[in-house]
């Protein structure tokens, strides 16, 4: 067990670092002049040229590829994610108040689509084929196709201007969490609803399921202690991932309910082209993709210490 | 206790698989119930167990393999305390060790998953699982075929042993006329749903009435060894 | 001739098999005999070219391959394109070495597999176990092969079945001629229609030798073990 651990880290580590190159690389060779957007966005005026210049050594614009790259890394290692090009201000700060509005929002989200699909799955598992299992099925179906944006506006316009129950912008209470977490539930829904009918329909088909009943064990103990076990194997991938796309910033649904969080910050500041702080979301997601991918593997494989051995 | 059924008759999608059967098993009898495939054994067997489950016997049931009775994501140990919990029994350590003695498996490790036992073993286990509460009929379906046969020798005799002076019955379900041969009693030979014949195991061997026992009996064994 | 020798086949940090030396001419049979893991289908992989071995194994003085070796596998249903004609799949041999197909030599194995020529049209889920594995052994003989791998030939049969598709084997292997190698656990299959014998155990040779003597005297522990095995299953018996 310890020997994969360190396998599983290893790897993770090895992404991280391609993460970063892959992310400096490409910032460094975007189109335009990143000194001159930034200069731009700072003084809300067309600047000089030596305006441009000074933005540029004061940014570390002007070094060559790998010290930019290492004077960047180096702080970054230490959890220091500089100063924004653009206001100067540390980029530490804001960015944990950024996550600080996206967090609960992505926990609600996922809170909601648990609650919904796992009863609505298990329940249509019931009877495979029936009418709640084709509605199961077409509700996953339509959560994937609608569009968030779509889904977000009518809930607003339903239950903000209509029926004026819930907020519609702002995150200023629990409350504004609501019609947000609504929208981006129904899609983790639809996804997890789709997932863990599958998953349990595949472990009811056990080929040792009949033995167990015949031994005399009840359905609800055959479904608790075996059947959820298999089914949860290919559910936990998809929790974890949707857990790591909510964090990363439901841009759209931020936008649209105006809420200050992670995608907002990382839209504002590709436009700004404000290297550190777009540079520290990247690092972040990557951080966040690759921590959750390593306890979904540890946890695969406390299920079921056969995955990934080389005779499983 | 004599265990019996009547009328015992399985029908599929407008097939009849099982003609309508009685038979009936003296307290600690063997019986074998021999047929090629697709002549409706397993499904006699099953038929016969829940037929005796509703009338308050207990029966146990041995798979195949020990793929069809063990989860690969649960300890050995989870499967024991399982069984003694489905069929209501206080658990008994004594009992276990006496079992896992009988059957050459008190070397196992309950703490692992059914994978990290040989396959000898993990048949072994899901007969003493079968065997926890001194079943009145234990049947087992094509016990040797997923072994090798020096395990599966092993194995029948190690469990002969454990049935032998006992009241528990024995039901053999097999193709192979010549393991149940040695094994049972008594030979019930079923061909396309129907029992032809139902005789002690000498007289069986020594004078088939049926055609089909005939032929098994003409098949029975590969070579006589002169010795 | 088909002659092994010191054949070892290594995978990772395990040997699967060691030092295995044994011949096999035209016409006879070889019985491989011995538990899951002891080497059998390693030892026809291996023949087959799909293991790395040390050591040489030589159809006439040239390497095996050249001989195109044939084979019949376990799980007969298996062994098919299911979604193909069994004709298909049994012309394949000849196709596959750019010959024409053979409607006699078709018409004639069928006969002797006792297969209906209208069965053939059918797919392989179509057909009983039985009959898939008859059609295996049709599809292994159709290119007239000179060697003929068995591995567990009759182990998805029932009792009866095997008894027939073994004789069957036995006739077709007295008319075509070929060298048969047959992997099997059933000691007494071995032991009424092998003319040798090679006990594997861990890839090891444990005992080699003409059959009739080995299940008469077998001189190796481990080979009274099989032996005894076989008699407790009834697989073989003792005359009275």
């Amino acid at each position: 067990m310890i020997e994969t651990l360190l396998g599983l880290l290893t790897r993770a580590i090895v992404v991280l670092s391609g993460t970063a190159l892959a992310t400096f690389t490409l910032l460094w060779h975007a189109p335009g002049d990143p000194a001159a957007a930034i200069a731009q966005a700072r003084f809300d005026a067309i600047v000089s040229e030596e305006v441009v210049a000074q933005v540029r050594a004061e940014a570390g614009l002007d070094q060559g590829y790998w010290s930019a790259f290492w004077a960047w890394l180096g702080p970054l290692l230490r959890g220091d994610f500089g100063f924004s090009s653009v206001s100067g201000n540390p980029v530490g700060p804001e960015l944990w108040a950024a996550i600080g509005y996206t967090l609960p929002l992505a926990l609600a989200g996922l809170a909601i689509g648990v609650a919904i699909s796992v009863p609505l799955a298990i329940l249509a598992t019931r009877n495979p084929g029936g009418w709640l299992d084709r509605f199961a099925i077409a509700l996953a179906s339509l959560g994937a196709a609608i569009p968030v944006y779509w889904l977000g506006l009518l809930l607003v316009l339903l239950f903000a201007v209509q029926l004026n129950w819930l907020p519609a912008m702002g995150a200023r209470t629990a409350a504004h969490l609501v019609l947000p977490a609504l929208t981006l539930g129904f899609g983790v829904a639809a996804s997890l609803t789709r997932i863990l009918r599958s998953g349990i329909l595949e472990a009811r088909g056990k080929p040792f399921l009949p033995a167990l009943r015949r031994r005399g064990v009840e359905e609800a103990a055959i479904g608790r202690d075996h059947v959820a076990r298999h089914a949860a194997i290919p559910v936990v991938t998809v929790l974890g991932l949707e857990l790591a796309f909510l964090l990363e910033g439901a841009v759209v649904v931020e936008l649209i309910f105006a809420r200050p969080g992670l995608g907002t910050f990382l839209v504002t500041a590709i436009e700004a082209r404000d290297f550190p702080k777009v540079q520290a979301v990247v690092i972040l997601t990557a951080l966040l993709f690759v921590s959750i991918n390593l306890i979904i593997d540890v946890i695969y494989r406390l299920i079921d210490p056969r995955i990934g051995a080389r005779d499983a | 206790m004599t265990l019996t059924v009547t009328g015992l008759s399985v029908e599929r999608s407008g097939r009849t698989i099982l003609y309508p059967t009685s038979l009936s098993i003296e307290a600690g009898e063997r019986v074998g119930i021999v047929g090629a495939s697709g002549s409706g054994k397993s499904t006699l067997g099953h038929a016969l167990i829940d037929a005796l489950r509703r009338d308050g016997v207990s029966v146990a049931h041995v798979t195949q393999t020990p793929d069809d009775a063990l989860d690969p994501l649960r300890t050995m140990g989870f499967h024991w305390s399982e069984a003694e919990r489905a069929l209501g029994t206080t658990p008994d350590v004594n009992r276990r060790t006496a079992l896992f003695e009988a059957l050459s498996i008190a070397h196992g490790d309950l703490r692992k998953r059914p994978w990290g036992w040989s396959r000898g073993m993990q048949q072994r286990f899901v007969i003493a699982m079968a065997l926890i509460g001194t079943p009145d009929l234990i049947v087992l379906d094509e016990p040797t075929s997923a072994l090798d046969p020096v395990v599966a020798a092993r194995t029948m005799d190690l469990l002969d042993d454990c049935l032998s002076g006992g009241t528990t019955a024995m039901l053999l379900i097999t193709h192979d006329l010549a393991l149940a041969a040695r094994r049972v009693d008594r030979l019930v030979v079923l061909d396309m749903g129907r029992v032809v014949e139902n005789a002690s195991t000498d007289r069986l061997l020594a004078a088939p009435q049926s055609k089909c026992a005939r032929a098994l009996c003409a098949h029975k064994s590969w070579l006589v060894m002169p010795c | 001739m088909l002659i092994l020798e010191e054949v070892c086949v290594r995978r990772g940090r395990s040997v699967t098999l060691s030092d295995v030396s044994l011949t096999l001419a035209p016409g006879r049979t070889l019985a491989v005999v011995g538990e899951s893991g002891a080497g059998k289908s390693t030892l026809i992989n291996a023949i087959l070219g799909f293991a790395k071995t040390t050591g040489t194994i030589t159809w006439g003085g040239a390497p095996v391959r050249d001989c195109r070796p044939a084979l019949v596998m376990q799980e007969p249903r298996a062994a098919f394109n299911p979604v193909l004609s069994l004709r298909h799949s049994v012309l394949e041999p000849l196709r596959a070495r750019g010959l024409p197909s053979d409607q006699p030599r078709l018409s004639r194995l069928c006969a002797g597999l006792e297969l209906t020529e209208a069965l053939l049209e059918r797919r392989p889920g179509e057909v009983s176990v039985g009959q898939a594995q008859r059609v295996g052994i049709l599809r292994a003989l159709i290119a007239a092969p000179k060697l003929v791998l068995f591995d567990e030939p009759l182990s998805a049969l029932d009792a009866v079945t095997q008894k027939r598709t073994a004789r069957l084997i036995a006739d077709l292997q007295r008319e075509e001629g070929f060298a048969a190698l047959i992997v099997t656990h059933d000691l007494g299959y071995a032991a009424a229609f092998s003319d040798d014998i090679v006990v594997l155990r861990a890839g090891l040779v444990e005992e080699q030798g003409a059959s009739a003597a080995f299940v008469a005297r077998p001189k190796t522990a481990y080979g009274c073990q099989l032996r005894d095995a076989a008699f407790s299953l009834g697989a073989l018996e003792r005359a009275a």
